[in-house]
């Protein structure tokens, strides 16, 4: 009997299937969708206890070590339903692509995920972790454009100094404590938490933390339009589990997250391009559950309040986030553009996508019975009863640039905007409004019966979000964010530029490295090298014929020496003898030819002589 | 009848004063918690909502425009 059958692999090998299934369609597509049903059943009889159940591990011994592939427990469980639940819509969405192995990338890639969310010890999360950043990679690859290559690239080298970081901080902890379980990591200022500050960079870096963030906005735009909906959920959430397991409570999350926060709705202003725009709000988004695992002290009630707010929130962030990407990618899609300069007024083209995507704007704007509410809510009253102020502050400012560009700029800019379309449009394929359709009714279930996901929480959760103090306060901000945004919207047309971020560093250092290499570098070494074969030549033409050279270079140091006071008609007599000398003693073959026997001679009288100066010298120091 | 942008901004206009309406009532009605001693103004959210959207807006194009924003082509 089977103990367990872990979900993750259900993707990763359910994926090699794939490739295989030739002839019809539809036999695919219903084989795209079973996996995850079938991943979502398994973890149902998880929760049931009818396969592994919570708060027991499952462990394959490999040479030596234990490794725990299944460390289930209720932490775990969230996360592993929402990336299954969001999967299935993820897949709906990309049912119709031909590209197998387009579908095989995004299989490894929720599979890898599932594979962190369920490892219980360092190298197994090592291990999920690295394919997690190498399948994602093919969902930026696949729209094979140059700026995707590129941006792929620099997504790759990053997430690779990510997992160095990662590697280096594991075996430094294995090496410190004897250990490999991945428990909270040790804190505190001091060489001996080098382990827990390399694997912290490993984490942050993938839940996208300035300023090790760069790579989320640049790549993710690029990606195709399917592959990007995956993309948004799985790296950065599966770095805030991963975070919450190792390191709740650490004071500098709450601020980096509330940076985070702010920094995102500021970019978003700036930003063109709508995919783009929308990536920087999930640098936004994820600095409210990062702000939450900073909070998170174990044991206190705000902790236990914000730990859970980051859990539930990353659950909803998943859902409305990943409708926001299929409806940009839908048009997208339809138009092939994707830039808010060369949108607008395409609204009654595709009014079903206008207005699911207006669901996940009203979620990530946190409106009253949409699931933004109820989750961000509880990170917010968190700050509160820790009386943070500042962050208080900076997150509640970050929820109106969140409304201002998600829910107002960006489908104004999109979809209207203008008296006139810009080009034909059209509602997307059916699966993929199909998909929509699902997630937005997923949003909404939420948000009204938010009981749902409060009772799969870690942490037994005592919060009413729709306290009337809450509803009102939140309304009046949104509202009076509305009555701002229009007055001012004349300012916030996109304009045809890109904003500069932290890539700026790597970008520009990588050009200024090739440009070292290619021009001064490249000089130099050129120069080296000529001078070196003329030093070579000289030499070769020295003993080709030294007594004639020694001649030819004596005759040209007397000229050089008697021009200067010598009459004109004599100088000139020089030059010519010296041409003179040149001509009739050419240097091109040597004068005298040795034979190997005379050769050997001189060999020999050297050596003798060496002997010779060997024995004076013994003789002499004793 | 078919919706105007007249009718749009009557609706605003409604559910603008009835937010503000709303924030007042809950004051009186004492079903504030609050934590920070602003919590307690009954328009607070209203006016960082209006200031706070009009900060974002001119401070991030002023960031933008005077630092951040370069031509489409600046890396290659």
């Amino acid at each position: 009997m089977i103990e367990w059958f872990h979900p993750g692999l259900i993707y990763i090998f359910g994926s090699l299937l794939i490739p295989v299934l030739r002839g019809k369609m539809r036999v695919k597509q219903a084989y795209l969708l079973l996996l995850p049903a079938v991943a979502f059943i398994n973890l149902l009889l998880m929760s049931r206890g009818v396969l592994l159940s919570e708060g027991k591990t499952w462990f394959l011994s490999f040479l030596g070590y234990e490794l725990t592939f299944g460390r289930i427990d209720r932490l775990s469980m969230v996360f592993a339903y929402i990336f299954v639940i969001a999967s299935f819509c993820m897949i709906l969405y990309a049912i119709h692509i031909k590209e197998n192995w387009q579908h095989v990338a995004a299989f490894f890639y929720v599979g890898s995920t599932l594979g962190v969310v369920f490892a219980g010890d360092l190298f197994v999360l090592f291990f999920f972790w690295e394919v997690m950043a190498w399948s994602s990679l093919f969902l930026i690859w696949y729209r094979r454009t140059k700026a995707a290559y590129g941006a792929g690239f620099r997504y790759i080298m990053v997430h690779f100094f990510g997992g160095i970081c990662l590697l280096g901080g594991v075996v430094l902890q294995l090496q410190n404590t004897g250990s490999i379980a991945f428990e909270a990591f040790g804190w505190g200022l001091g060489s001996e938490y080098l382990a827990s500050y390399l694997v912290f960079t490993a984490f942050i870096i993938n839940a996208a933390v300035p300023p090790l963030h760069a790579w989320l906005a640049d790549a993710y735009p690029e990606a195709t339009v399917t592959g990007a909906v995956f993309l948004t959920a799985f790296t950065t959430k599966s770095a805030i589990y991963v975070l919450i397991r190792g390191f709740p409570g650490v004071e500098i999350l709450i601020w980096l997250g509330a940076i985070m926060a702010v920094y995102g709705v500021v970019y978003a202003v700036l930003e063109n391009d709508i995919r783009r725009l929308l990536a920087y709000h999930i640098i936004s988004q994820v600095g409210y559950m990062v702000c939450g695992v900073g909070m998170g002290v174990f044991g206190t009630a705000a902790g236990e309040m914000a730990l859970n707010g980051a859990a539930a929130h990353a659950f909803c962030h998943i859902l409305y986030k990943a409708l926001l990407f299929m409806g940009m990618g839908a048009i997208i899609e339809v138009t092939g553009r994707s830039k808010l300069t060369e949108l607008g007024g395409i609204y009654k083209y595709m009014p079903i996508t206008f207005w699911l995507y207006m669901i996940g704007a009203f979620s990530i704007s946190g409106f009253p019975l949409f699931n933004g509410f109820v989750s961000k809510t509880m990170i917010v009253t968190a700050s509160a009863m820790w009386h943070y102020s500042i962050i208080w502050l900076m997150l509640e400012g970050a929820s109106i640039g969140t409304f201002l560009h998600t829910g107002l700029k960006l489908p104004w800019g999109a979809w209207f905007a203008r008296e006139e379309p810009v080009c034909e449009a059209r509602e997307p394929p059916k699966n993929m409004l199909a998909a929509m359709g699902i997630t937005a009714f997923l949003c909404t279930l939420l948000g009204v019966y938010p009981k749902i996901l409060y009772n799969m929480l870690p942490y037994p959760v005592h919060y009413e979000p729709f306290a009337a103090g809450h509803v009102v306060a939140m309304s009046q901000l949104l509202l009076f964010t509305f009555v701002a945004f229009w007055l001012l919207r004349g300012m916030l047309h996109g304009t045809p530029t890109i904003t500069l971020d932290t890539d700026w560093f790597y970008r520009i250092t990588g050009k200024r490295v090739i440009w070292f290499c290619e021009g001064p570098l490249m000089a130099f070494a050129n120069y080296i090298d000529h001078n070196v074969m003329r030093m070579a030549g000289f030499f070769v033409w020295v003993s080709r014929n030294p007594m004639a050279a020694l001649r030819i270079k004596g005759e040209e140091a007397r000229l050089k020496v008697e021009k200067p006071i010598a009459t004109a008609e004599r100088a000139a007599e020089y030059e010519r003898d010296l041409e003179e000398v040149k001509k009739r003693q050419p240097a091109e073959e040597p004068m005298v030819r040795l034979n190997i026997g005379n050769a050997m001679l001189l060999v020999l009288i050297f050596i003798a002589l060496y002997l010779i100066a060997m024995f004076i010298h013994g003789w002499l120091i004793k | 009848m078919k919706i105007t942008m007249r009718h749009l901004f009557l609706m605003l206009y409604v559910s603008l004063a009835a937010g503000v309406l709303a924030g007042v009532l809950v004051y009186h009605l004492h079903l504030l918690h609050p934590h920070f001693w602003w919590e307690k103004l009954p328009v607070f959210s209203a006016i960082y909502g209006f200031i706070g959207c009009i900060i974002i807006i001119v401070a991030s194009k002023a960031l933008g425009h005077h630092w951040l924003q370069k031509e489409e082509d600046y890396y290659d």
